[in-house]
C-alpha cells in the first residue's frame, strides 16, 4: 500500500441557500485505506460525499479525487470509482440481470454479469423485477452497479441501510474483499459498527464540520472508560459513592436505574477498587457490573451533544 | 492548486457525446418504453388516431386544397408533440423524481449523453410516424411524392429541436410524472388549434393569425406543407405554386421563427431543467 493520498479535501465548503451544509472540512484518504465519513443527519455526510463524486461543485475549498477534479473532470474520474448513493431509484420494469446488462453498457471495462452478482449473492434474483426487491436486496444490487467497473476508489453512503443482520455481515465480507484487494473507500454509516468493524480511519461530523478524526484508537483515546452498575432497589442515588471524586451518572436502562462513572487517564483501576471496597463495606451488591473502554457510540453521543453545547 | 477556481464549475463545456453511448440511452430508452404501456399509448397509440382521423376528410375542401392533405401535411409536423414533446416531458420528469436520471448521472455517461440520447429515441420515434404518415398521404390519400422532400426534413429536424428543448422546459416546471399529464396540454391544445394544423389560420381574425404564426408548431407546419404541396403556406391567402428555390425562400421567415424558439429553448432549459428533485 502506498501513501499517496487517493482522496484530498482541503477546506470544503457547500451551501444551499443561507444554510451551509459543510462548513470548512479537510480530511485526506490514501490508497487503499477504507475511511469512514459519521455524524448525524444532516451533518453534511451525503453533501461531503456527492461533492467527491462530482454531483456538485464546491462553493470553496478544493477536492481531488485521483489527481484530478471530480466535478470538471467528471468522465476521466468516473470511470475510475464506484458509486453507491444513498438514495437512488431504479427502473422497476427491468429485471436484476437487465439493469446489470445496461448499465455494463455505461461501464468500460465491466465486470461480467454472473461475477458482479455472484459477489452480492443476487444471482438467484436475476430474473426478478427491480420493483420487487426488498430494501436490503436493492442495496445489493446498488453495490453491483458500483463494482461493476473494477473502480479504484468506491464511495459508498450508507451502504447497508435496509439489511437484516445476515446480509449486512455479507457486504462487510464483500468491502473487506475489496479493501484487501487494494480498493479504496470512502464511506459514510449510521452503523457505529459498522465502523468498528472496517475502518481504518475515520472521522466525526457534526453540522458541517469535522469534530474527530483518527484511527478508531486515537479517536477513542481521551475518552475514559466507563464503569456502570443497576442501582440497587434500597439505594437513593445520592447514596452512591464518589470513588476518586467522581459522581456517578444514572440513566434508566431496561426499566431500571443504572450507574455510570467515567474515568479518565489511568483511574480505572483505583476507581473499581473504591467502588468494590464501598461495597463491600456496605454490603451492596452491585448487580450488571462492568468496567470497558469508551466505545465509538460513547464518543458520537458526545460530540453531537457537546458540540451543541 | 487554486481552489476556487478549480470549484467553480461552469466553463464552457466542449459537446461530450460518444455515439456508441447514445445508441445505448436508446436501447434503454425503447426497452423502458415498449413496458409502459400509458407512455406507449402516448408516444404511438395517439399519432395512430390522429392519423386514422384523416381518413373521413379525404375529398374535402380546406383553404381551397384538399382537406386530408392539409390536415395530413398539419399531422407530419404535430406528431413532433406527442414522441418528442410530451415523450420527452415524460420520461425526464418521472426519471428525475425516481432518482434514476440522479443513477445515470452516476456512471460514467456525460449529462450532454444523457440528454441527446433520450432525445435521439424520440426523434427516430418521431421520423418513423412520420415516414408512415407521408406514405399514407402519398398513397390512400392521393397526395404523390412531395414537391421538396429535404425542405421537409429540415423543417422536421429544426422542429425536432425545439420541441426537445422545449421538453426539457416543460420537465423541469413539472413537478411530478402525474402532472406530466397535465402540463403538457396547453402546448399540446395550443399547437393543435392556433398552427394551422386542423383548420387553416386563415380562419382567424387577423391579430390572432400574426401571433398564431409565432407559435413554436406554426412554422414546422409551414415548412412542412409548403415542402410537400410546392406551394406557399407562409404569406396566407393565394398559396401560389412555388418552385424549389422558391420554397426555400418563403419558407425563409420561418426558419427564423424556429431559430428564434431555439434561442430561446435554449435559455429556458439552461434556467428551469433540474437533474434532481427539489429539496424539501
Amino acid at each position: 500500500m502506498s501513501n499517496e493520498p487517493v482522496i484530498r479535501v482541503v477546506d470544503l465548503r457547500q451551501r444551499y441557500g443561507d444554510f451551509e451544509a459543510v462548513a470548512g472540512i479537510s480530511f485526506e484518504v490514501r490508497r487503499g485505506e477504507l475511511f469512514a465519513l459519521l455524524g448525524t443527519n444532516g451533518a453534511g455526510k451525503t453533501t461531503t460525499l456527492e461533492t467527491l463524486e462530482g454531483f456538485r461543485p464546491a462553493h470553496s475549498g478544493a477536492v481531488r479525487v485521483l489527481d484530478r477534479d471530480p466535478h470538471r473532470e467528471r468522465r476521466a474520474v468516473r470511470e475510475r470509482v464506484g458509486i453507491m448513493l444513498q438514495e437512488c431509484g431504479f427502473f422497476g420494469e427491468l429485471t436484476v440481470a437487465e439493469t446489470v446488462d445496461h448499465w455494463r453498457g455505461f461501464t468500460p471495462r465491466a465486470r461480467s454479469r454472473d461475477e458482479v452478482l455472484d459477489l452480492v449473492d443476487l444471482r438467484d434474483k436475476a430474473g426478478v423485477r427491480t420493483r420487487q426487491l426488498s430494501g436490503g436486496q436493492k442495496r445489493r444490487l446498488d453495490l453491483a452497479l458500483a463494482l461493476l467497473g473494477r473502480p479504484e476508489v468506491m464511495f459508498l453512503d450508507e451502504p447497508t441501510t435496509g439489511m437484516d443482520p445476515e446480509a449486512r455481515h455479507a457486504t462487510w465480507r464483500t468491502v473487506r474483499d475489496l479493501v484487501a484487494d487494494g480498493t479504496t473507500v470512502l464511506l459514510t454509516t449510521h452503523y457505529l459498527e459498522e465502523a468498528e468493524q472496517l475502518a481504518d480511519r475515520l472521522a466525526m461530523m457534526h453540522r458541517g464540520r469535522i469534530e474527530l478524526s483518527g484511527t478508531l484508537a486515537e479517536v477513542l483515546a481521551g475518552h475514559g472508560d466507563r464503569v456502570s452498575f443497576r442501582v440497587p432497589d434500597r439505594l437513593q442515588v445520592a447514596d452512591l459513592p464518589a470513588p476518586r471524586g467522581r459522581s456517578a451518572e444514572v440513566t434508566v436502562e431496561g426499566g431500571a436505574p443504572v450507574a455510570t462513572y467515567t474515568t479518565t487517564g489511568d483511574d480505572l483501576q483505583r476507581v473499581l477498587y473504591e467502588l468494590l471496597s464501598w461495597a463491600e463495606e456496605n454490603a451492596v451488591r452491585l448487580d450488571g457490573l462492568q468496567a470497558r473502554s469508551a466505545s465509538l457510540e460513547d464518543v458520537f453521543l458526545r460530540t453531537a451533544e457537546g458540540a451543541t453545547r | 492548486m487554486n481552489p476556487t477556481a478549480a470549484a467553480r464549475g461552469s466553463a464552457p463545456r466542449l459537446p461530450d457525446v460518444r455515439p456508441s453511448a447514445l445508441v445505448r440511452i436508446a436501447r434503454l430508452d425503447l426497452t423502458l418504453l415498449w413496458r409502459n404501456r400509458t407512455a406507449l399509448f402516448t408516444v404511438a397509440g395517439l399519432p395512430l388516431m390522429f392519423g386514422a382521423l384523416l381518413l373521413p376528410a379525404r375529398g374535402k375542401r380546406m383553404d381551397g386544397l384538399d382537406a386530408a392533405l392539409m390536415q395530413g401535411t398539419g399531422h407530419l409536423a404535430f406528431f413532433l408533440i406527442f414522441a418528442v414533446f410530451m415523450n420527452l416531458v415524460n420520461v425526464f420528469t418521472a426519471r428525475r423524481e425516481d432518482l434514476t436520471l440522479k443513477r445515470l448521472r452516476g456512471t460514467s455517461l456525460s449529462d450532454a449523453e444523457i440528454l441527446c440520447g433520450s432525445v435521439l429515441t424520440s426523434v427516430a420515434l418521431y421520423l418513423a410516424q412520420a415516414t408512415a404518415l407521408l406514405v399514407l398521404l402519398m398513397t390512400a390519400l392521393g397526395g404523390g411524392p412531395p414537391a421538396n422532400l429535404p425542405l421537409m426534413l429540415a423543417g422536421m429536424l429544426g422542429g425536432a429541436v425545439v420541441f426537445a428543448l422545449l421538453g426539457f422546459v416543460f420537465a423541469g416546471i413539472t413537478p411530478n410524472s402525474d402532472m406530466a399529464q397535465l402540463t403538457v396540454l396547453p402546448v399540446m391544445f395550443g399547437c393543435m388549434a392556433g398552427a394551422g394544423v386542423m383548420f387553416p389560420l386563415a380562419a382567424l381574425p387577423g391579430w390572432a393569425q400574426q401571433a398564431a404564426h409565432w407559435l413554436p408548431l406554426s412554422p414546422v407546419v409551414e415548412i412542412v406543407r409548403t415542402g410537400y404541396l410546392g406551394r406557399d403556406f407562409h404569406a396566407a391567402a393565394t398559396h401560389e405554386t412555388v418552385g424549389s428555390a422558391g420554397a426555400w425562400a418563403v419558407t425563409a421567415p420561418s426558419f427564423a421563427v424556429l431559430a428564434v424558439w431555439t434561442a430561446l429553448g435554449v435559455y429556458a432549459a439552461r434556467r428551469w431543467f433540474r437533474w434532481e428533485p427539489r429539496r424539501g
